[in-house]
């Protein structure tokens, strides 16, 4: 049964492919992929807004701001524009509230993604010279969504007993047990095989859901915590479909029909069949490149617990993706991601000097995955970014000695060596250094590291103050390495 | 490493300052550090040389009506010429077998001979594009800080020049030196320094020989003919010799193949070079014509030939110019331009 609906999910993936492929031509997926807080939404914006406006850059007698993308190096870039979007029942990227929060007058990092939107992109453009001189064009289609959404992906392959035990396993450990302790505390009392009560079901879902919210904390970053409906439930709320939670079941646990356990596991099937099934194939089963965003600074910040669950978390969400090198016919009917680029976001919250380690720390974290990708014949390269840039670097000079600093406004509320920052003042930041050896970083138990112990301590800033252009419309950010993950995403497509 | 204790994270505050308050630090402005990378990465240089040589060496059969009309009319001409041998072969039998017998060894030693030349073209057009391989190799390894690509290609880098007795110790050094050093940047640029200058050198003066033959037959030849022919036939010669400084090995073919990567090279450059190459130029030019008409022509011919042999150098070198910078006209043919005194500019101009 199961295996037939594959088969016809598979089926109705590749015509729709087809038909992509007909009505379009040239056009790309672009597989934004980030846990929530990366900076997916940032991303998208600035890939928009750099896209947009670069053509005029030139005419406008402005630098080329993104001089490693060979396409407006080269003066072969036509214009860039944004289309209506092919689906009409999703959301469009809302791109102009997004510039409106980052350039307002109270300016401020746009709110986090409740659903999902879309954007579609298409850069006219003229072919190298090699391959005729010709106008051709590019549409590359992006989507934007909850992270929290991601982490369901690997729930694809799990039964409702093994999800249970594997999320029992979890909470026990000591970096959770603390934030855990009451759901488990009721959970480890109710009887699965007793009957089916839903306000014991709706009691412990409420429990289940505040755990999962407070590990998801700041201080806390930790990353694992599916279902992902669960902390940021869109249009779900209140559903049965998210009125579950997992049993203290014993391994090879038969669930008898009519009981507690029973309405439990329909619910848990019917949260993948109609609500993350869905997700991945509408979004993700048709990527042909693939960006990961990861907030390394965060979990940094955290602690060494906090990294350890943000590699499993990666490594089980990047697993679900179709990655390869394909063939012309497999372009036609199914496509696989033959380029990944992993990037450490929020680059810009710590010194150039730094950004060797953070990459090395970042290739530790998605070590598997990058593996995987590479077996299987798909490019991968690792950087470290900033799609907006909110610091400067400079030197601070005290006495004798001399260090490499960032200088930004740090956010209201952040607080460094005993400072407690406004959100008006500037500063200039030492964020400490990162560990030459990425496993390191990876050494301890420490969950939620207070700020006076910890070796580094990475603050958030306000995004830079905007600058305008000749006709009053903001102008695209600073950002950090922005062209090089352009050319590596989708330059080849553009030459 | 971790044993010693590492600097706690600060914070040092930009408030405004009340008068006569004073912050007890300094900060001191840096240069962006980002653009300098991108500089590094969109070298426009570098990506004329990597152009230049995929429309040389590097392009792969594409299909054209000029191209399958050529090839079926050779195809037929290596017919009847197949017809016209048998039939002389046939001939000689006819009136002596003694004759024919010695009709067909010559017609197997000719056929050797021809299998000999085109082994010997397919070979070099192979290094050529081995040596074009490389240079894209390296300057990808080079920017990315590619470890593994880095040894293997230095390795390779290595082998090109067996055998060469003025770099061998180089390369035994480099040798040694694979195993040891972990960057792969360094690798690479510690390859260039060990190498390259040498290479650098001798093609630099070939350039000079030749910038100076051409602009002296220019000023004093008879004929306007005759110019023509001299540029021509030096450029060409120069462009193999600098090609077999480098490491390549090229043929008739290799060269007419050598010579369409230089001509592609001059015109992607030829519009960016135009702070440098074209005023020195016009003014070397202005200045060499007022005295004479006829040295004037001899000063462009000379920097026509210095700028082709500029191209070959970056299009038959198997590394960029990392470490080492690259030569500008300045540099070649010093006494085309010796009132600008000035020297070492990039002939592919600067940035953007």
């Amino acid at each position: 049964m199961s295996a037939l609906t594959d088969f016809l999910s598979e089926a109705r993936n590749s015509a729709a492919n087809l038909a992509d492929f007909l009505s379009r031509g040239r056009a790309l997926r672009l597989g934004v992929t980030g846990l929530s807080r990366a900076g997916k939404t940032v991303f998208i914006t600035a890939l928009a807004q750099h896209l947009t406006t670069l053509a005029h850059a030139a005419a406008e007698g402005r630098r080329n701001p993104l001089p490693v993308f060979r396409l407006a190096a080269e003066g072969r870039l036509v214009s860039g524009r944004l289309e209506p979007q092919p689906d009409d029942h999703i959301a469009r990227f809302a791109i102009e509230d997004h510039v409106a929060a980052l350039t307002g007058p109270d300016r401020h990092w746009p709110q986090s993604t409740r659903q999902i939107s879309e954007l579609r992109l298409r850069l006219d453009f003229v072919r190298r010279k090699g391959s005729g001189a010709s106008p051709s064009s590019l549409v590359i289609d992006i989507v934007d969504y909850p992270g929290e959404w991601l982490l369901d992906l690997p729930l694809l392959e799990k039964s409702y007993v093994e999800w249970s035990r594997e999320t029992f396993a979890a909470s026990a450990a000591a970096a959770r047990a603390t934030l855990a302790a009451e759901w488990r505390g009721h959970a480890i009392g109710l009887a699965p095989s007793g009957p089916a009560d839903e306000t014991e079901a709706r009691r412990t879902a409420e429990l289940f859901t505040a755990y999962l919210k407070a590990a998801r904390g700041e201080a806390y970053a930790l990353a694992t915590l599916p279902p992902g409906r669960f902390l940021m439930p869109g249009d779900l709320e209140g559903s049965p479909a998210l009125t579950f939670a997992p049993l203290p079941l014993p391994e090879g646990y038969a669930i008898a029909p009519g009981t507690l356990a029973a309405m439990m596991e329909r619910r848990y099937e019917a949260y993948k069949n109609h609500v993350v099934k869905p997700f991945f194939r509408d979004h993700f089963a048709r990527l042909d490149r693939q960006i990961v965003l990861v907030d390394a600074l965060s979990a940094l910040n955290s602690g060494p617990a906090a990294l350890r669950d943000l590699q499993h978390a990666l490594d089980e969400v990047l697993a679900a993706f179709r990655v390869g090198r394909g063939n012309p016919l497999s372009r036609l009917f199914r496509p696989k991601i033959d380029k990944i680029l992993i990037a450490a976001t929020k680059a810009d919250h710590l010194h150039h000097l730094s950004h060797d380690r953070l990459e090395a720390i970042l290739r530790q974290l998605t070590a598997r995955a990058v593996a995987r990708s590479e077996f299987s014949g798909a490019a991968v390269d690792v950087i470290a970014m900033a799609a907006i840039r909110a610091t400067r670097e400079a030197a601070v000079r005290r006495g004798r000695e001399t260090i490499d600093a960032i200088v930004g406004t740090p956010l209201a509320g952040e607080r460094l060596d005993g400072d407690i920052f406004d959100g008006e003042t500037e500063a200039a930041i030492f964020p400490g250094q990162l560990p030459a050896n990425p496993r390191e970083a990876f050494r301890g138990d420490a969950l939620a590291t207070p700020e006076g112990e910890a070796d580094y301590r990475f603050l958030r800033f306000r995004p830079p103050a905007p600058t305008f252009g000749t006709d009053g419309k903001p102008l695209p950010a600073p950002h950090i390495r922005l062209d090089r993950a352009f050319q590596f995403l989708f330059g080849d497509r553009l030459s | 490493m971790s044993d010693a204790p590492r600097p706690r994270p600060r914070a040092f505050r930009l408030d405004e300052l009340e008068p006569g308050q004073s912050r007890d630090f300094v900060l001191e402005a840096r240069p962006d550090a980002y653009e300098a990378e991108a500089a590094l990465l969109a070298d426009p240089a570098e990506r004329a040389a990597e152009e230049a040589q995929a429309s040389g060496f590097l392009r792969g059969a594409s299909f054209g009506w000029a191209g399958l009309l050529l090839s079926s009319l050779g195809g037929l001409a290596a017919f009847s010429f197949g017809l016209w041998l048998d039939q002389l072969v046939e001939l000689l039998f006819a009136r002596s077998p003694a004759l024919g017998f010695i009709g067909l060894g010559l017609a197997g030693l000719a056929l050797l001979a021809l299998g000999a030349l085109v082994g010997r073209e397919t070979l070099a057009i192979l290094r050529q594009r081995k040596v074009a391989l490389l240079h894209k190799a390296l300057a990808l390894a080079h920017e990315t800080d590619d470890r593994e690509m880095a040894r293997r290609k230095v390795g390779e880098l290595v082998g090109l020049y067996h055998g060469r007795q003025a770099l061998a110790a180089a390369s035994a050094h480099l040798s040694d030196l694979r195993r040891e050093i972990v960057d792969g940047r360094d690798l690479i640029e510690i390859a260039e320094r060990q190498l390259m200058p040498a290479l650098d050198a001798e093609a630099r003066r070939e350039i000079a020989d030749a910038a100076k033959r051409v602009s002296l037959v220019s000023a004093i030849s008879p004929r306007a003919s005759v110019d023509l022919i001299v540029v021509a036939a030096q450029a060409l010669r120069l462009i193999r010799r600098i090609a077999e400084i480098y490491g390549g090995r090229p043929g008739l073919l290799g060269a007419w193949r050598l010579a369409r990567a230089v001509g592609a090279h001059l015109a992607i450059t030829g519009g960016m070079a135009l702070t440098d190459g074209l005023a020195q130029q016009i003014i070397g030019h202005g200045l060499a014509a007022k005295i004479s008409a006829r040295l004037g022509e001899g000063v462009v011919n000379g920097t026509l030939t210095a700028r082709i042999g500029l191209s070959a150098i970056s299009v038959c070198r198997p590394m960029p110019f990392s470490t080492e910078k690259a030569p500008g006209l300045g540099d070649v043919a010093p006494f085309l331009f010796s009132n600008s005194g000035k020297s070492g500019e990039n002939p592919a101009g600067p940035q953007p």
